[in-house]
């Protein structure tokens, strides 16, 4: 059975409170573990600290920019043996600030990508660098869920080409860092 | 029974977007091993129908079906023929092949050379699932193949027991389930203002808009919609359109075919029990339509 839906238009647009952004926490790090490596026990911090010329070769390698000083990554394991690698990474496109894990094999092909945080911005603070900073290498977090009565939108696609060129960059760091 | 208490809502960057899949029920383990069916069949659309994967099914036909039948996933073939039949019934407006012109303007990839002037009319599909091709043309299914996997992300979540939830893919969704959803439109100009907002019971919306897609040509101004008859974009007047359907397949096909006929698409949307609605460049509805329904609610403008 069909149901006609109903447009809710508001009588004057002009009226309509402004959005600046639109925030979304899909998962928290230990949730997205867990659902990457449901067979672990164990995830053991390995976080690095990129050196200049690990930078150089992570960029050589992806064609991307390296941002970030350094990588949170987790390695899984089950019963003290090696199931593969818990990456988090941030990208930032023109409206947008993504958090996102990677799951990599032993091997370092992608097993999954989960998105961890979303928010989109038009309001202008994306551009502004201490704004974006807050963002950088802190792992998730919820504050950021300003406008909680919106949850699904319909619109014009945003591309996903920041997430994929992420992912490339995560493949470099595997190895230059991990390997 | 218990009433759906959990609610458990991911995303995973697929199909050239972010697909977001949102479940209620009861144990949050079940949710989440469903949603990952979910993520799966998604997954499998984007692996056979994207242009860009050299080893889809998509660029299979495009390179090898002018030469000889290729052989398609069974669901890629069923895409193909639905993109046929909504070719048909507009008459070309809707046309896979002018994936041609979206190479020349920088939409897709210029991956292939010498593509002939055809269009849907040369799709051949056969039976198990072959496709061949009478003259030299290539295809894109980005008008269809979205909606087809928010169908089958929706069916996965039903097979594994989910008692409702919301599938979007990128603005594509659909809602499943006794829940109703409230679902904003994005303001054509300015895309984080809401223009309105709509409620869904069990069924799809799909929405096209040239806000981020315009480009400049020379004098004029190009889109990625477009009249497969004429290989012209559509009217700058109308910058986005909202149709509901049953289904999201329909619901996303069609959104191209209302941007160029408006008006004119009423007895296409009544055949599909579709509703649509214009917006103009200031956000303000342009023009609605409604497919007469006995079984629904009245509906309500305000």
């Amino acid at each position: 059975m069909t149901q006609i839906p109903r447009w809710i238009l508001p009588a004057a647009i002009t009226v309509t409170v402004p959005l600046p952004s639109y925030a979304e926490q899909y998962l928290t790090v230990s949730a997205a573990q867990k659902l990457c490596f449901p067979e672990c026990d164990q995830f053991a911090p390995v976080h690095v600290k990129f050196t200049p010329a690990q930078i150089k070769a992570i960029e050589a390698k992806s064609g991307q920019k390296q941002l970030l000083r350094g990588q949170e990554i987790w390695r899984a394991m089950q019963n003290g043996k090696l199931h593969g690698f818990f990456i988090v990474d941030y990208v930032i496109g023109k409206h947008l600030v993504i958090d996102y894990a990677v799951a990599l094999s032993p091997e370092g092909t992608v097993k999954q990508i989960e998105i961890l945080n979303y928010r989109e911005s038009y309001g202008g603070e994306i551009r502004n660098p201490d704004w974006r900073k807050q963002f950088i290498g802190k792992g998730p977090r919820s504050r950021f869920a300003l406008n909680e009565g919106i949850n699904n939108i319909s619109g014009a696609t945003l591309s996903c080409r920041h997430v994929t060129e992420g992912v490339h960059r995560i493949l470099a760091t595997y190895e230059v860092c991990l390997k | 029974m218990r009433s759906a208490s959990n609610r458990v809502r991911r995303a995973r960057p697929s199909l050239g977007t972010f697909v977001e899949i949102t479940a209620r029920g009861d144990s949050e383990a079940k949710l989440h091993g469903a949603i990952d069916h979910a993520f799966d069949a998604v997954a499998r659309v984007d692996r056979q129908m994207s242009f860009h994967h050299p080893a889809s099914d998509i660029s299979k036909i495009n390179r090898e079906a002018f030469q000889r039948k290729v052989t398609v996933d069974p669901w890629t073939w069923r895409v193909l023929r639905a993109a046929q039949k909504l070719s048909h019934e507009s008459d070309g407006i809707f046309d896979i092949t002018v994936a041609r012109k979206l190479m020349q303007w920088n939409y897709l990839p210029r991956r292939y050379r010498n593509v002939s002037e055809g269009n849907w009319r040369d799709i051949v599909l056969e039976k198990n699932c072959t496709v061949r091709f009478r003259q030299r043309v290539i295809v894109d299914l980005g008008g269809i193949a979205k909606g087809f996997a928010v169908d089958r992300a929706v069916k996965a979540l039903k097979c594994a027991g989910v008692a409702s939830g919301v599938v979007n893919a990128g603005g594509d969704l659909r809602v499943f389930g006794l829940k109703s959803e409230l679902v904003h439109l994005r303001h054509p100009v300015e895309p984080m203002r809401p223009a309105g907002a709509i409620k869904l019971r069990e069924r799809a919306l799909a929405t096209s808009g040239i806000y981020f897609a315009q480009k400049r040509r020379g004098r004029a101004v190009v889109s990625s919609l477009l009249d497969g008859r004429t290989c012209r974009c559509s009217s700058r007047k109308v910058i986005s359109v909202s149709v509901a359907a049953s289904d999201c397949m329909i619901a996303d096909a069609l959104t191209k075919i209302v941007f160029v006929l408006r008006e004119k698409s009423i007895p296409l949307l009544a055949r599909y029990h579709a509703d649509a609605l214009l917006l103009e460049r200031d956000g303000a509805p342009l023009w609605k339509f409604h497919s007469p329904c006995d079984t629904c609610d009245p509906t309500r403008f305000d």
